[in-house]
């Protein structure tokens, strides 16, 4: 089944506000950790590891090294569950 | 020798070959000599031979590592200070040690009132001068502050001579001897004492360091750097591999020679899995507390053979060269090879004692003659053995300090800002290991649940980053224990 975008977007959002415990956040392409409270080096990490369990996905290294936005993030999920 | 004349040889004799790399950009030594003579000037210019102690805004440029080499070329100490400290706090620490100046490559506006900032990223090329003034040993290179139980930071006094002897025993440990060909990691906040091993020791023998971006996340650009990099040289804290062990299968980096860890448990299953991705380095436990001049210990890991452990924690290993250990009981009676007691530290990398600070002196510090000499002794707080063939092992903290991210945390100081905020209301403060193995803080308040980001906003006015609490739970009446205390291990056992 392929997932949209839109789709793909609520989920991330979903698995944001599970580890972050609030919802006071937009997450569009250009978002990056500076711009949501409580997104930092502990969360990140608990964030990566809801996303792949919520996609059923297993992310590669490399691809997180170099994820520096959400645009980033949205663009290697679609690339996995293609 | 002295640090500060081998500063000058190997800025002298490395001039053409990379010092720094710090957001993908890279500067000779030479380059770091004409900052470092830039800064020298400013600081000769305004400030007098007098004042003693300059503040350092903690930035991650190549000013800021200038600044530290400028200020001790004048004989001076820093005082690191990291801009994401609330004002309040920083302002506390400086004006404890009476330093009136800053050195900054920042602009800092909220400190203007009441200090002499420095901008250093502004200054006029001068001439390059790497000669120290003429200046005693026992002046102090660098005062770090940690957290202290009565919501007042400690500050630790550190002298050259101190530096020159951890760099002397050091030496003597050829292990750990550093090339010129070298690519080391220096991933720590520059308030963090291990960060004079990973950025002072690479510089004194012509290799490279490698920062970390502030607005990075800390684990994945480590890996990054070793990835494309080619760091050779690694020296982290543990929570590092924790983050990444669920990517150890992608990790093949034969380029690293040597790892060593420090600052936190090393727990022995995880490291024994990252010994895999680095197959050909050889890798290290450290340990030393920042009143002994970072590190006191070393653990060497034999290719063939199991680590040393205690419950799963790898051993702190042997002392470095002319270290004086002992294991105590608490009437400071020294113990056989395999008792437990709290490990006491004497000899010439000690700190004469916390900036003024009479009473917690009294409690940590005590003279004993050992070996037909007397010697001024540290409590390090920490729980060990030594075992017949002289390796230490680390048992746990005999109070409630905890380590958050490498950092001392006392938990009593953030229940004391709590509890100011909070009027009346008691709370716990505790460390738990949170799913991915690392330790985190969490306030327990005795109350109905309410919305906690008042309370959240006041820590981060009051706390560094490292010390606010990551989880709340409210709980209606705290448990005692048979001798009417609040009893932490049940508390802890609702996480």
């Amino acid at each position: 089944m392929k997932m949209d975008r839109k789709n793909i977007e609520s989920k991330v959002r979903e698995a944001f506000i599970k580890v972050l415990e609030h919802d006071d956040f937009t997450l569009t392409d250009e978002t990056t950790a500076h711009d949501v409270d409580g997104w930092e080096s502990i969360t990140h990490m608990m964030i990566i590891t809801e996303i792949e369990k919520s996609f059923n996905i297993k992310f590669k290294l490399i691809s997180l090294m170099n994820m520096n936005n959400i645009g980033d993030l949205m663009q290697t999920i679609e690339s996995e569950i293609l | 020798m002295k640090v500060i004349d081998k500063i000058i040889i190997s800025f002298t004799n490395h001039k053409d070959r990379t010092a720094l790399c710090i957001n993908n950009e890279k500067y000779s030594y030479g380059e770091l000599s004409q900052v470092i003579s830039n800064i020298r000037n400013l600081i000769r210019e305004n400030v007098s031979v007098g004042d003693k102690h300059i503040g350092l805004i903690t930035n991650d440029d190549i000013e800021t590592y200038a600044s530290i080499f400028a200020i001790w070329l004048e004989g001076k100490a820093y005082i690191p200070i990291t801009p994401s400290t609330p004002v309040e706090r920083n302002s506390f620490i400086l004006n404890e040690v009476q330093s009136s100046f800053i050195v900054s490559s920042s602009n800092i506006d909220s400190y203007d009132e009441t200090f002499r900032v420095l901008r250093t990223s502004e200054v006029q090329d001068a001439e390059i001068d790497l000669q120290p003034i003429k200046f005693s040993e026992n002046n102090l290179a660098y005062i770090l502050f940690t957290s202290g139980s009565t919501g007042t930071p400690k500050g630790v006094p550190i002298t050259f001579k101190n530096l020159d002897s951890l760099f002397y025993a050091l030496d003597a440990d050829t292990r750990h001897k550093v090339f010129h060909t070298d690519r080391c990691l220096q991933m720590f906040e520059l308030n963090f004492d291990f960060s004079l091993v990973t950025f002072l020791y690479p510089l004194l023998y012509g290799a490279c360091i490698y920062t970390i971006p502030k607005d990075q996340i800390k684990y994945f650009y480590i890996y990054k750097l070793i990835l494309e990099e080619k760091l050779t040289y690694l020296v982290m804290v543990p929570s590092v591999i924790h983050y990444l062990c669920s990517y150890f299968s992608e990790i093949h980096e034969s380029g690293v020679r040597y790892c060593c860890f420090g600052a936190a448990p090393l727990d022995v299953d995880i490291v024994l899995e990252w010994k895999k991705c680095v197959p050909n380095a050889k890798l290290y436990n450290s340990y030393g507390p920042t009143e002994y001049t970072v590190t006191t210990t070393y653990y060497s890991f034999d290719n063939n053979q199991t680590p040393k452990t205690r419950n799963g924690v790898v051993a702190l290993g042997k002392v470095l060269k002319d270290v004086v250990a002992i294991v105590t009981d608490e009437y400071q009676n020294i113990l056989k090879p395999g008792q437990e007691g709290e490990l006491c530290l004497a000899g010439s990398q000690l700190t004469s004692g916390y900036w003024r600070n009479t009473k917690k002196n009294k409690e940590s510090f005590f003279t004993k003659t050992y070996n037909g000499k007397e010697h001024l002794f540290y409590k390090t707080g920490d729980l060990c053995i030594r075992d017949e063939e002289e390796d230490i092992l680390f048992i746990g903290r005999k109070d409630f300090q905890v380590k958050i991210r490498g950092y001392r945390v006392e938990l009593s100081e953030i229940e004391f800002y709590a509890k100011e905020k909070l009027s009346k209301k008691n709370v716990i403060g505790l460390a738990i290991i949170n799913d991915l193995g690392n330790t985190e803080i969490a306030l327990v308040i005795e109350s109905e649940a309410f919305d906690v980001s008042e309370l959240t906003k006041y820590l981060k006015n009051k706390l560094p980053d490292y010390m606010i609490p990551t989880q709340y739970k409210f709980m209606k009446e705290f448990p005692l224990n048979s001798n009417g205390k609040i009893d932490r291990k049940v508390i802890k056992s609702i996480f």
